[in-house]
């Protein structure tokens, strides 16, 4: 193709195909991203992107297609090569090292050299001020790096691309960490690096950064691209539609009615590991028969909502009330005595104790049950019986409840761990990505499970980032975005199509 | 109801054979590694592996100074097994020997007006609470602020050995004595003797019953299991409601427990009194016993008896063979290693988990 061959192409994918297995990650993948431009990928999840960029930055090959170059096919023999050709990524997680500083940080690994092996500073201040000015920002390099706010950081990471000679930049989700002030600062810092003549490839769900900074963008969708526009031709809506696509969930029927409030959550201020508001002021219910599913792009405060919901959250404040009792402070061993469960997202290294017994498995949180267990010691007979009984009860396939639960399939471990949190009648149930890496069957004999909880009166919480998911199991559905709920539709009301939207910042409903 | 008697469903063979041999596949290596420093050395391997066994195993007395020369291990590498089984790598059982010694042994030497049924609880009590406290800070600091268990622990050993090193060398001194020494505990003190003339004594029979103990405590109580559960991973342990970092409190408190009740039996079974240099690094040669005994009590047993008795041909086989006695050293190190060795790829296996 000639095209392929215009060496204004800094950076650019022909035909790029990755399969896992039976999954196809990225489909016959083309796009181009020419010198001095700004170039969007947007996606939901799942959508490929991470595939994209792994093989981008030369961690992973295609099966089929090429790499494009300067205008020419190239094929990456890992990240240290890709580097060399220029490319260069900002995780998200940064590759900063805590007891340097900043300065230290920008020239680690190649250090200006002095006499006798030392560090040049004088030349390495020189360096970073070089940088500073052209990316028009202002540092204070002796800064150690834990001292430094997160904003700096990321922004000497960026820097120390450019510093070892990078001139392509992959950005994966680089506002996810940020304020919006430093948001607008980064999103002025990466314009400024264009105008210099750099490439930025920037990758987001976040429609209005995107719109704000991108000269063109590409849609990805199911591992394919759905469209490839100049930011002239695209607006919110349009963009939204292409990322989510037509919805085929069926929504399931319904039996049994809604009652009163199990769980509420009032004006809930919650902050991740690293400090960072996750939730601010939100507010929540769920009535006894009624799924509610919590819908956003990953990272908008469902973790912390989880989290706080059993009680391993860093809530600032607001309140939980779980069946009317205040449960804000309480441990998760006094929830779950109050009729909490909840359904892990990690089911290898949550949910579940693989190197266990399936058996310890399955009564893991219900061992001090008084039909289990008896003044400290363990009804050994008893629990045979009724570890025996829910499994047969939840279809869980196994040569022995006495193996490990590494020894079962993903979803047979995954019915082990929905069997045990619904083993007990619990009132409320937090259900965070039932399904994840289960197979098709599995999903309905789990959705099944959860429909058939909540028309026995049970309250589920459903967090999923599978939309399909939620339109199919949920009675209301909460749109979750920035730690604040921005929308609501419930079953049946037309509000399902403005669900995409407002899970991507399209303003209130 | 009838439901206490039941069994669990037993696991397929094939599980038990895998630990059986996983097991003693540190001790196989072992034994061929340093047959190919005795074939080196210019001996018979064979030879030498049957010497070791027959001056371990061969009669009543010499099985009495192998069990002799257990008890102390199996009480120590209890004691770490107490505290992995929870997630923390304790390797401050030495520490605990020692103080829990020295501990034991005051009592001993100073409530002489006691008989025996009053004072040998009373002095082993004091072993037990002397070493618990010992690892309370450890396991307050690794529980809470996620300290490293192994820096604090071990450092506590030089502590614990620098600290009575210096009681009995003042303050605890034997009047009249040049030596590093406590006066001697009182008859009334000392364990009985299980098969005079050997210094086999009641000792083993309490690390019996308390392997039995820790058999039945982590198989069949709530605790057991939430512990085995907090130590295979503790996100789920927590997932579940379990409080993990009181149950690492717990564990090593009665970590610390078990290897002072090692020093107090030490002290009044064996030597009587505490000396400077007291313990010829039981809590250490524990670790490797916890480790190739995988944690369970039979596997603990046979792991002491196995260094127990190496320790006691060792000391014999001189006198009988031109074979020197660092041969038994580097075998006693070579099975460490191997040990060792299984345990880093568990610890491995666990990391990429």
């Amino acid at each position: 193709m000639s095209a392929s061959l215009d060496p204004s192409i800094r950076l650019g994918a022909q035909g790029v195909t990755r399969r896992f297995g039976a999954l196809v990650a990225n489909d016959r993948i083309d796009f181009r991203a020419t010198r001095g431009s700004i170039h969007a990928i947007v996606g939901g999840n799942g959508a490929g992107k991470s595939t994209l960029m792994r093989i981008l930055q030369g961690m992973d090959r295609p099966d089929e297609g090429v790499v494009i170059i300067d205008g020419a096919p190239t094929v990456f023999l890992g990240p240290a090569d890709a580097f060399e050709k220029g490319v260069g990524m900002v995780h998200q997680e940064f590759m900063l090292v805590p007891g340097l500083t900043l300065l230290e940080n920008l020239v680690l690994a190649h250090e200006p050299a002095g006499a006798f092996g030392t560090i040049d500073r004088a030349k390495a201040l020189e360096a970073a001020r070089d940088l500073e000015r052209q990316a028009g920002v202002k540092l204070d390099w002796d800064t150690p790096e834990e001292d430094a706010p997160i904003h700096v950081r990321q922004i000497v990471e960026i820097l120390r691309l450019l510093y070892r000679g990078a001139d392509v930049l992959i950005l994966d989700e680089p506002t996810a960490v940020l304020a919006p002030a430093q948001v607008r600062e980064l999103i002025a810092l990466l314009k400024k690096l264009r105008d210099e003549g750099r490439t930025i490839l920037f990758i987001s769900h976040k429609l209005d950064e995107v719109l704000a900074l991108a000269d063109q963008i590409t849609v990805l969708r199911n591992g394919k691209v759905v469209a490839s526009l100049p930011r002239g031709e695209a607006d919110k809506p349009e963009l939204a539609r292409l990322m989510i696509g037509e919805i085929l969930a069926r929504t399931e029927p319904r039996t049994g009615t809604v009652g009163e409030t199990v769980l509420s959550v009032d004006g809930l201020t919650a902050h991740d590991a690293r400090g960072r508001v996750g939730l601010s002021g939100m507010s929540l219910g769920v009535r006894k028969g009624e799924i509610v599913g919590i819908a956003g792009v990953a990272g908008n405060g469902q973790d912390e909502l989880a989290a706080a919901l059993i009680g391993l959250g860093r809530v600032s404040a607001g309140r939980i009330t779980l069946a009317g009792v205040d449960i804000t402070g309480l441990d998760l061993a006094r929830r779950r005595a109050l009729g909490l469960s909840y359904l892990s997202p990690d089911r290898a290294a949550e949910g579940l104790c693989l190197a266990a017994p399936i058996a310890d498995n399955a009564i893991a949180g219900h061992h001090r049950r008084a039909d289990l267990c008896r003044r400290g010691v363990l009804r050994r007979g008893a629990i045979r019986q009724h570890v025996e009984a829910l499994l047969d009860r939840y279809l869980v396939k196994r040569a022995s409840s006495a193996l490990p639960a590494s020894s079962l399939s993903g979803g047979n471990q995954q019915k082990v761990a929905v069997a045990r949190e619904l083993d007990g009648d619990p009132k409320f149930m937090l259900a965070c990505q039932p399904t994840r890496g289960v197979d098709i069957r599995g999903i309905a004999f789990i959705h099944q499970c959860l429909i058939d909880f909540r028309d026995r009166g049970g309250a589920v919480l459903l967090i999923s980032e599978e939309l399909d998911e939620l339109i199919t199991l949920s009675d209301r559905i909460v749109v979750l975005y920035d730690g604040r709920v921005t929308g609501e539709a419930t079953r049946g009301s037309a509000g399902i199509e403005q669900i995409g939207r407002l899970m991507l910042g399209g303003g209130r409903a | 109801m009838s439901d206490q008697t039941a069994a669990l469903p037993a696991p397929p063979s094939r599980i038990r054979w895998t630990s059986l041999a996983e097991t003693l596949t540190p001790l196989l290596l072992a034994l061929v590694a340093a047959g190919v420093v005795l074939v080196i050395a210019g001996h018979n391997p064979f030879e030498v592996y049957w010497l070791l066994a027959v001056e371990s195993f061969g009669g009543t007395r010499r099985i009495a100074a192998t069990l002799a020369a257990s008890t102390p291990l199996i009480l120590t590498g209890l004691a770490t097994a107490a505290a992995f089984r929870a997630g923390a790598f304790n390797v401050g059982v030495e520490g605990c020997v020692f103080v829990g010694g020295l501990a034991a042994a005051w009592v001993g030497f100073s409530f002489t007006g006691l008989p025996a049924v009053v004072l040998v609880p009373f002095a082993l009590a004091a072993a037990v609470i002397v070493g618990a406290l010992w690892m309370l800070v450890p396991g307050i600091l690794k529980a809470r602020l996620d300290v490293d268990e192994v820096v604090t622990t071990l450092m506590l050993n030089f502590i614990a050995i620098s600290l009575t090193a210096y009681l009995v060398n003042g303050p605890l001194l034997a009047p009249g004595s040049a030596n590093s020494a406590t006066p001697m505990v009182a008859e009334a003190a000392r364990l009985p003797k299980l098969m005079p003339p050997s210094t086999l004594n009641a000792g083993f029979l309490i690390a019996i019953a308390l392997l039995i103990l820790y058999w039945w405590w982590s198989n069949r109580t709530a605790l057991g299991y939430e512990t085995r559960i907090a130590g295979m991973n503790p996100r789920f342990a927590t997932a579940s409601g379990i409080d993990v970092p009181s149950l690492i409190i717990r564990m090593m408190l009665i970590s610390g427990a078990i290897g002072g009740i090692a020093g107090g039996i030490h002290a009044l079974g064996t030597v009587g009194r505490f000396v400077s240099g007291f313990s010829p690094g039981y809590g250490f040669t524990g670790i490797a016993v916890a480790l190739l005994g995988r944690g369970s009590a039979i596997g603990i047993l046979l792991a002491a008896i196995l260094f127990g008795a190496l320790t006691t041909s060792g000391a014999t086989i001189q006198l009988f063979s031109d074979v020197p006695i660092e041969i038994v050293n580097i075998l006693q190190g070579m099975v460490m290693i191997f040990a060792v060795a299984r345990f880093g790829w568990i610890f491995a296996r666990r990391r990429r988990a």
